[in-house]
């Protein structure tokens, strides 16, 4: 198969683009999104796929779309950030374009992509752990993605790693994301602040004097710079990272773990302290082989790039 | 075992201890395989260990037995002239279980085997996934407490110190049991409602909830298969574990909850797993066993 489509269904922004079977990117195109109507976001899709099918003989359509999508890769089952309930999103998108259509959770689409093309192009069993605002990842183990049983694998943000811990949104105290994602990076600097701890003042300055203006890319810069707290923030949320993959790879035995999201822009401020909790936690370390922890490749192209790829394999 | 799941012959022997050398399990092995080859045309030879076995069938640790990095199916295969698989018990009991127990007819399963520590096996896509070292399914020392009790692998809080025989035999211990009470012991008296045994199954089935839940998340499986012998005590360990696991799973309301079912192929199932091994990988090395892709 030649050419296919990826679309990236975020919350703000539609991007969709033309991808080739080696995973590049010949074309994009993207749209503000609907996000509250449905019916909209379906048209504004298919009119994305249109623009492009002009240009490129386009095969089939990939979707990557953050929520529960079914095993069959139809049927969005509940969409956190769009009005979906139970959508047959693949039908509709098929009626509307003309094309074969697959359906992806948007963290496997991800996966996908760091898989064939990306950080984990060398291996056959794989994780991606992806620090953004929360914490999401994908597996693959024998070269396959693994869905589970009811679409929804991978939901590693929601593991409990502290039993009555911090509140997390989705009703469970302690979950993974509420110690090592982006969002945790934010509320420790701006705990720190709160508790007029003196070492921020440089820290404080960036982000204009107003503790609720830090933002992860802040703090990243920062510690770039080496302001010693937020290497420290960096580092902590490092640490939580690298005890998780730990279990993880107790789990999984993956060859190879890739960090892609926002936050693993911080590069090894971040990666070292995930490799160095990785392995004082990992059990029975002496009888395992060392376990690549290595940064994404393809940023925030991978879910397009993995949508596109998965539509081709099927 | 015959080609349909049928145990023909069975033979036993105490495991040798842990001061012997790697031949005397060897030994004991060969022998043992020689005396039921008199009787049958045996055509392939699984073994099932409890440890780190690698994808070569090189046994890279045991607890129990003094290997280490042994390459135990070469050694076994060139000793016997036929071919020799080696898998960890767990694994070879989620096979068992996938062919002609529990989880029969299922693609995305967890086996759990609980005797003195946990054991486990990960079932993607209908078959049993080993991981790239074959070191997959080591769920016994994920923390599910931080700073937790600690475990002799070094580190605290494994789930293997709250979901075990051993945690059982202790929880039992706290409410009120006997101290020289063994695990079998516990089981026997929660049935026949000792309090204190009751209220260990109740702690122990929780904690198993508490680990299952974050196993599921990450995993998604349709299916929970527990086995080993803490199993046998059924509902008594399973009630409990399916309460906390429906209560701790994460987006359970978008979500189906997977049912937490005993293993059905009994105390043999590591060596009907093993044979099933030995059949399903004759002509093939490495990799994936009873493979079929999606
Ligand atoms: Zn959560
Ligand atoms: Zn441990």
């Amino acid at each position: 198969m030649g050419l296919t489509v990826g679309v990236d269904v975020g919350g703000t922004k539609i991007a969709a683009g033309v991808v080739d079977e080696k995973g590049q990117i010949v074309a994009t195109s993207r749209r503000e999104s609907p996000a509250m109507d449905s019916e909209a976001v379906e048209a504004t899709i298919a009119e994305l796929v249109r623009e492009l099918k002009k240009e490129h003989a386009i095969e089939a359509v990939g979707v990557g779309a953050a929520g529960f999508v079914d095993v069959r890769r139809s049927t969005v089952l509940f969409a956190p950030n769009i009005a979906w309930r139970d959508e047959p999103l693949k039908a509709e998108l098929e009626r509307l374009t003309d094309l074969p259509v697959v359906v992806e959770n948007d963290a496997n689409a991800a996966a996908w992509g760091e898989f064939a093309f990306g950080g984990g192009k060398d291996f056959d069993d794989f994780l991606l752990v992806t620090v953004g605002t929360g914490v999401g990842g994908g597996i693959v183990l024998d070269g396959q993605l693994h869905r589970g049983a009811f679409g929804v694998a991978a939901e590693i943000g929601h593991l409990r790693v502290v039993p009555q811990g911090r509140p997390c949104g989705c009703g469970n105290l302690g979950c993974w994301e509420q110690y090592a994602s982006g969002s945790a990076l934010v509320r420790d600097a701006r705990e720190r602040v709160a508790a007029g701890s003196d070492d921020v003042a440089n820290l404080l300055r960036r982000a204009g004097g107003r503790a609720e203006d830090l933002t992860g890319p802040i703090i990243t810069e920062a510690a770039q710079d080496g302001d010693a707290v937020a290497v420290e923030l960096l580092s902590e949320v490092g640490r939580w990272l690298g005890e998780g993959i730990a279990s993880l790879t107790a789990v999984l035995d993956p060859a190879v773990v890739v960090i892609g999201g926002g936050v693993s822009e911080a590069g090894d401020l971040l990666l070292e302290p995930i490799r160095q909790h990785f392995r004082a936690n990992l059990t029975a370390r002496a009888y395992r082989p060392e376990l690549e922890i290595r940064p994404a490749e393809l940023g925030n192209k991978a879910g397009l790039i993995g949508a596109a790829d998965l539509a081709r394999q099927d | 075992m015959a080609e349909d799941g049928t145990v023909v012959d069975v033979l036993r022997a105490s495991t040798p201890g842990r001061s012997d050398a790697p031949e005397v399990v060897e030994r004991a092995l060969v022998e043992g395989v020689t005396t039921l080859r008199q009787e049958h045309d045996v055509t392939a030879i699984g073994v099932g260990a409890a440890g780190f076995v690698g994808l070569d069938g090189r046994v890279r640790f045991a607890p129990h037995v003094s290997w280490r990095d042994e390459p135990f199916a070469a050694k076994l295969t060139d000793r016997l002239g036929i071919s020799v698989v080696v898998d960890n018990d767990a694994n070879v009991t989620a096979l068992a279980e996938l062919r002609y127990g529990a989880a029969a007819g299922r693609r995305e399963v967890l086996v759990l085997t609980l005797g003195t520590g946990i054991g486990g096996a990960v079932v993607m896509g209908g078959a049993v996934r080993r991981g790239a070292q074959g070191l997959a399914g080591e769920f016994g020392h994920l923390q599910v407490v931080p700073q937790g009790r600690l475990c002799p692998c070094g580190h605290r809080g494994c789930w293997e110190q709250y979901a075990s025989g051993t945690a059982l035999v202790r929880a039992a211990r706290e409410a009120g049991a006997p101290e020289d009470v063994t695990g079998p012991e516990v089981t026997a008296a929660a049935g026949t409602g000792t309090s204190w045994a009751e209220a260990a199954f109740a702690e122990v089935g929780r904690w198993l909830g508490v680990g299952l839940a974050g196993l599921v998340a990450g995993l998604d499986p349709e299916l929970v298969v527990i086995g080993g012998g803490l199993s046998a005590a059924g509902d008594l360990l399973l009630d409990p574990t399916r309460a906390a696991l429906a209560d701790r799973l994460p987006g359970r309301r978008y979500r189906t909850v997977p049912p937490v079912v005993v293993a059905a192929c009994g105390p043999e199932a590591g060596m009907i797993g093993a044979a099933t091994l030995a059949r399903e990988s004759m002509g093939q090395v490495g990799g994936t066993v009873g493979g079929s892709s999606a």
